[in-house]
């Protein structure tokens, strides 16, 4: 990945992540402000309903009051403690008194607990009222404030808000229970914020009963979900609060605050309605919903502003990083192309300094470095032709010495022969003149070598089956190995190979090289091993693409000094080589665009390794 | 009563009636001394009868006894039914009873017609257009001796053939013959009740004039007809029992009975309907009319039954629930508060004072022995309905679902969906208990719901106390109370004298006998009835 690559994808994921932050940090900041409104919203509903529950509850009482004082109640309380058993006069009386004071429950009861006068269920006349009857002690004095209680209808049954006063104007009490109904018109004198809204579940059925849960409009409709928040509240009693999904949009989503309405177990005794402790039951559910749609709509669009802050941090940045990159890597380009100069040799590559920042420094570093390179370049070619120059007379006095020695010799013993024994000169000169000629070869024969060497032609590239001249090297030493039987050759030849742009020639006389070597480096018999293979990911890669040869032997294998100084010319590790051998195969690799390896290991046997570049240009164009 | 007392003397002596025009008193007095001169059984029978009217009528009126009849002016009549035609049905079905359209109509009817006889309180016929009739052993023929002299408000004849004619229509499985001045009914069956059968408001002797209005013989003549709002009668001059002594009537249909309370009070009406509420005292006096000095209050002997019926695809099809139900109720409660203690309880279809027997029938509520019914048993949730005209059905039905409910049936009083049980209100229109048994069983729908009309061939109490036990059976019907028609009647009347059985026409008590007080003076046209029916 390129620099500017790395940039442009640094600079976007450094947008991106600051644009995420910051959503996320607006987005939960948001959150939580909408819960704690939410909160705050619910806890004031909850206390206004508990302001007007205490409002209608002495409302309530002042009405019940009133009745308990009315001139009727008390003319009916003397006439029953008088003992009247007629009550047919008293049947619509607490419907009268309810409709004067507006009351919506209304009911007369005497010292037994029996009602007298029902003004929501007129026909109950005669029926023990359960909030009397049921009562440890039937109260004596007025119990003080207002409660719930479930009030039983001709038809259904329901909530009510109720307070009891006694009306003793002779010996025996009558009790005046009085209500109001707490359902939606209860509610609807809340003032209900803005995308709140309230619902009271009447908790009158041992199971959950829909009809039971009310809003403004009356039964609630699908009140099968606030099911268990509701159900949750009968089992613990304590506040509870839930998310209500309507439908699959989040944003029709409501979160409810359920808040359980007590009232006494017993009917309005002191002992249980108004003493701590009193035992007391769920008589509703006050439920508080809050629409989430605010906050969803918010979110939304939170969501949809970061992506677009992000889409257009991401382009900013891929325009900043396209000016930066092309401002901070022009220099980094530029000494990049330098230093790819100076790897092919161009030691006088030279990179503009445009700038004295770190870049700029940098190219003047590159700069000076290429001229000492360059310095040190020359100085160790001249190292080297000097070693290379007192290798050569080394090798040269090395080879001319030997056949110079037996000439002086020879020489020496037909001096010595003429002056010493003429009768047999002529025989020793005859076999001197024969010792002459033959060393006078072996030096014409030393110096054709090295001229030979000297005189390396170009290759003259023409395409060629790589195997083809592998295997015509091996016909070439086919007879002399098989006379040396303790030497196997293993050849291991890639049908794959394609055809290359080589000087079949020139290779077949590296190669031959090579495997002369291998023999020569097995006097003890072993195995010859030739590969050939295509190096490469991609057939059709033909840039990339590489032709291995390689010529491994099981010898005695070399030092790594020795690998180090193989391809040296003259340098050889034979008694009678002349070193020029791998220096040739070197050469020819090297005209043809290759490189030559070695890998040696002790008493394992060596290996070299020649690579070719799969070109064809050459007789692809020539080709045409 | 006071004026066919009134009458009845002038006619014999024209002296002893001017004189008795002074009081009541003085009239009864002179009845007596008049009687006395009378001879025989005959003169036994008038003199018994005409004392019980002339007593009757100063216990009921002394205060206005000392006042002479006054003729002229226009009673004024409210009813909260709102009948659309003047017409009875001649197969009249369970709905046609609903209500009281039925029975204003007929009310109605009797004050343009007349029907052959009509029955006294004490299940005795009384001549009406038939002066005398008598009938074979077998009961399956009967002849009536016409009242001679008598025509139809348009003039013609009542003539047997007129009479033969109307009767043929009204029965066509009778065969009815007109003779010279009688008319005789023939049947294949024995007619035993045929008597109270003829003094049925149905069998009332009616024309249609080109109007379709009922042209009849009684006292008063239809004048101006707007159904379901008001209906004006006009005196009849030539009518057969003498005019009436107010020039019109006037009845107004569709009055709520708390529109007609306050129109009673504000002195718009002369005769109203009434409910127990206005008739006893009320603590919160809310539906009672004043009661001061502007109005009276009358009852009629218990002829109407409140009961609980079931219909015949309700869910209740057990008789163990039906019985149940019905010994789950507890009349008495219901009786004494919200009827205010009128009428009577019962189990019986037929009233005590009718039969004498209906005691048989328990009323006691034992819910121990409804919830032992009960039990085990599949107790589907039952719609009772009532009459939302009457102000006091909605309670008594909010009662019955009280006490079902403390057995453990659910009853939910409601006027929409399928009825299962309806509390209606019927009336005994007969003092026969034979006919009032059949026509309640007609109102009830007894015979659509699987009984057969079980009336007896004679009037044996034994048999009629089977056929009311076989229509009781399987607890179709659930008596409840036999309650009386009220009545509120304005001081500006005079001389209303309640009628037993809640008509407003009959032997003795009839709306053509009363006057009003700001009538003019009385010149009456003697032509008083003098004679007596007999078999």
């Amino acid at each position: 990945m390129s620099f500017r690559k790395k940039l442009l994808l640094l600079f976007a994921v450094t947008v991106l992540l600051c644009v995420a932050v910051i959503s996320a940090s607006v987005y939960s900041t948001i959150r939580h402000s909408f819960e704690q409104a939410d909160r705050d919203r619910a806890d004031a509903v909850a206390a206004q309903f508990r302001s007007e529950f205490q409002r209608r509850g002495s409302e309530v009482e002042r009405k019940v009051e009133s009745v308990a004082a009315s001139e009727t109640v008390q003319r009916i309380a003397l006439d029953v403690d008088r003992g009247a058993s007629d009550s047919s006069a008293y049947v619509s009386a607490a419907h009268m008194l309810a409709a004067q004071q507006q009351l919506d429950f209304l009911e007369l009861v005497d010292w037994r607990a029996t009602i007298l006068s029902s003004a929501q269920w007129q026909a109950k006349f005669g029926y023990p009222e359960a909030a009397i009857a049921d009562a440890a002690t039937p109260p004596t004095a007025s119990p003080a404030g207002a409660f719930l209680k479930r009030e039983e209808l001709p038809d259904s049954a329901t909530l009510g808000l109720f307070a009891v006063r006694i009306a003793r104007v002779a010996e025996q009490p009558l009790y005046v229970i009085g209500g109001e109904r707490l359902d939606q018109a209860f509610l609807s004198t809340l003032d209900i914020p803005t995308g709140t809204r309230v619902m009271l579940y009447q908790n009158l059925d041992p199971n959950w009963n829909p009809k039971s849960l009310l809003d403004l409009n009356g039964p609630a409709a699908g009140s099968e979900k606030i099911a268990p928040l509701v159900a949750k509240v009968r089992d613990t009693q304590k506040e509870s609060q839930g998310v209500i999904h309507w439908s699959s949009d989040p944003a029709d989503a409501e979160v409810f605050h359920a808040i359980p309405l007590t009232g006494p177990a017993l009917g309005p005794s002191a002992q249980s309605a108004n003493q701590p402790g009193g035992t007391q039951q769920l008589m509703g559910v006050l439920l508080v919903g809050s629409s989430r749609r605010p906050l969803i709509e918010l979110q939304r669009q939170i969501i949809s502003t970061a992506m677009l802050v992000g889409g257009i941090g991401i382009l900013v940045a891929v325009l900043a990083s396209v000016w930066f990159a092309a401002r901070v890597t022009r220099p980094v380009v530029s000494l990049a192309e330098a230093a790819r100069r100076v790897a092919a040799g161009d030691l006088g590559a030279k990179v503009e300094v445009e700038s004295r920042d770190e870049l700029g420094e940098l190219a003047v570093s590159f700069n000076r470095m290429t001229d000492d390179l360059a310095q040190q370049k020359d100085r160790t070619l001249q190292a080297e032709r000097v070693a290379a120059w007192r290798e050569l007379a080394r090798r040269l006095a090395h080879e001319l010495k030997n056949p110079l020695f037996p000439l002086q010799v020879t020489v020496e013993n037909l001096m010595r022969s003429k002056q010493k024994s003429p009768q047999m000169f002529e025989e020793v000169f005859a076999e001197s003149t024969t010792t002459l000629l033959a060393e006078i070869d072996n030096l014409k024969t030393i110096v054709s070598r090295f001229s030979e060497f000297s005189k390396m032609p170009q290759p003259q590239r023409q395409p060629t089956q790589i195997n083809d001249v592998v295997r015509s090297v091996l016909r070439v030493f086919q007879a002399q190995l098989q006379e040396q039987s303790q030497i196997s050759v293993h050849s291991d030849l890639s049908e794959a190979l394609p055809e290359v742009s080589v000087d079949p020639d020139l290779l077949h006389r590296a190669l031959q090289n090579l495997v002369l070597n291998g023999i020569d480096a097995m006097p003890e018999g072993g195995v010859l091993t030739i590969r050939t293979a295509r190096l490469g990911d991609r057939i059709d890669d033909r840039i990339n693409a590489r032709i291995e040869i390689s010529v491994s032997d099981t010898g005695a294998g070399l030092t790594q000094e020795e690998c180090s100084r193989l391809f040296t010319p003259y340098y050889t590790t034979k008694q009678h080589g002349t070193g020029l051998g791998l220096a040739i195969v070197q050469s020819v690799v090297s005209d043809h665009g290759g490189k030559i390896s070695v890998e040696s290991a002790k008493e394992k046997g060596t290996t070299f390794r020649i690579e070719l570049p799969c070109e064809t240009g050459h007789w692809q164009t020539g080709r045409t | 009563m006071r004026r066919i007392a009134y009458r009845f003397l002038a006619a014999i002596n024209p002296a002893r009636a001017d004189q008795a025009r002074a009081g009541t008193g003085t009239l009864a007095r002179s009845c007596w001394a008049q009687l006395g001169s009378c001879p025989g059984s005959r003169q036994r029978l008038l003199r018994k009868s005409l004392l019980c009217a002339v007593l009757a009528s100063a216990a009921f009126v002394p205060a206005n006894a000392a006042t002479r009849p006054r003729y002229g002016g226009t009673l004024r009549v409210m009813l909260q039914s709102a009948p659309n035609t003047l017409d009875l049905p001649a197969r009249a079905t369970p709905t046609d009873y609903e209500g009281t359209t039925y029975w204003d109509t007929a009310h109605v009817l009797s004050l343009i017609g007349d029907t052959l006889l009509t029955l006294d309180a004490q299940d005795r016929p009384q001549p009406a257009l038939a002066t005398a009739w008598r009938s074979d052993n077998s009961r399956r023929h009967w002849e009536f001796t016409l009242r001679r002299g008598v025509s139809f408000h348009d003039g013609s004849v009542a003539s047997p053939a007129a009479v033969a004619q109307i009767l043929a229509a009204l029965h066509p499985t009778w065969n009815v013959h007109a003779s010279a001045d009688s008319v005789s009914i023939d049947s294949d069956a024995p007619l035993p009740s045929l008597l109270a059968e003829l003094a049925l408001p149905r069998n009332l002797l009616l024309k249609r004039n080109a109007n379709h209005l009922p042209v009849g013989t009684g006292p008063f003549l239809a004048a101006e007809w707007r159904p379901g709002n008001l209906l004006k009668l006009a005196a009849y001059e030539d009518s057969w029992a003498g005019r009436p002594f107010v020039d019109a009537l006037e009845i107004e249909f569709g009055k709520a009975l708390r529109d007609q309370a306050i129109a009673l009070e504000l002195d718009k009406a002369d005769i109203i309907e009434a409910t127990p509420q206005a008739t006893n005292t009320s603590i919160s006096g809310s539906q009672r009319p004043s009661t001061s000095s502007s109005s009276s209050f009358s009852s009629s002997l218990p002829v109407e039954l409140l009961a609980l019926v079931f219909s015949s695809n309700s869910k209740a099809q057990d008789p163990r629930l039906r019985q149940a139900l019905a010994l789950a109720i507890d009349r008495k409660p219901i009786q004494s508060v919200l009827l205010k203690g009128a009428g009577e309880t019962t189990a019986a279809i037929l009233p005590n004072w009718m039969t004498g027997y209906s005691a048989v029938f328990s009323t006691q509520a034992n819910p121990q022995h409804a919830r032992a019914l009960l039990a085990g048993a599949q107790l589907p949730a039952l719609n009772l309905s009532y009459d939302p005209r009457d102000p006091q059905a909605q309670l008594i039905a909010e009662r019955i679902a009280l006490n079902a409910r403390e057995v453990g049936i659910t009853v939910q009083v409601s006027l929409s969906g399928a009825e299962d049980i309806r509390l209606v209100r019927i009336v005994l229109p007969s003092p026969d208990p034979t006919t009032s048994l059949a026509e309640a069983a007609a109102q009830l729908g007894l015979a659509q719901i699987g009984h057969t009309q079980q009336t007896p061939d004679d009037n044996s109490l034994d048999e009629l106390y089977l056929a009311e036990r076989g229509l009781l059976e399987g607890y179709a019907v659930i008596p409840l109370f036999h309650l009386p028609l009220e009545t509120a009647v304005s001081t500006r009347v005079r001389d209303w004298q309640p009628d037993p059985m809640g008509g407003w026409s009959g032997p003795g008590f009839a709306l053509a006998d009363l006057w009003l007080a700001d009538g003019r003076q009385a010149s009456p046209a003697p032509d008083p009835r003098h004679e007596a029916g007999s078999q």
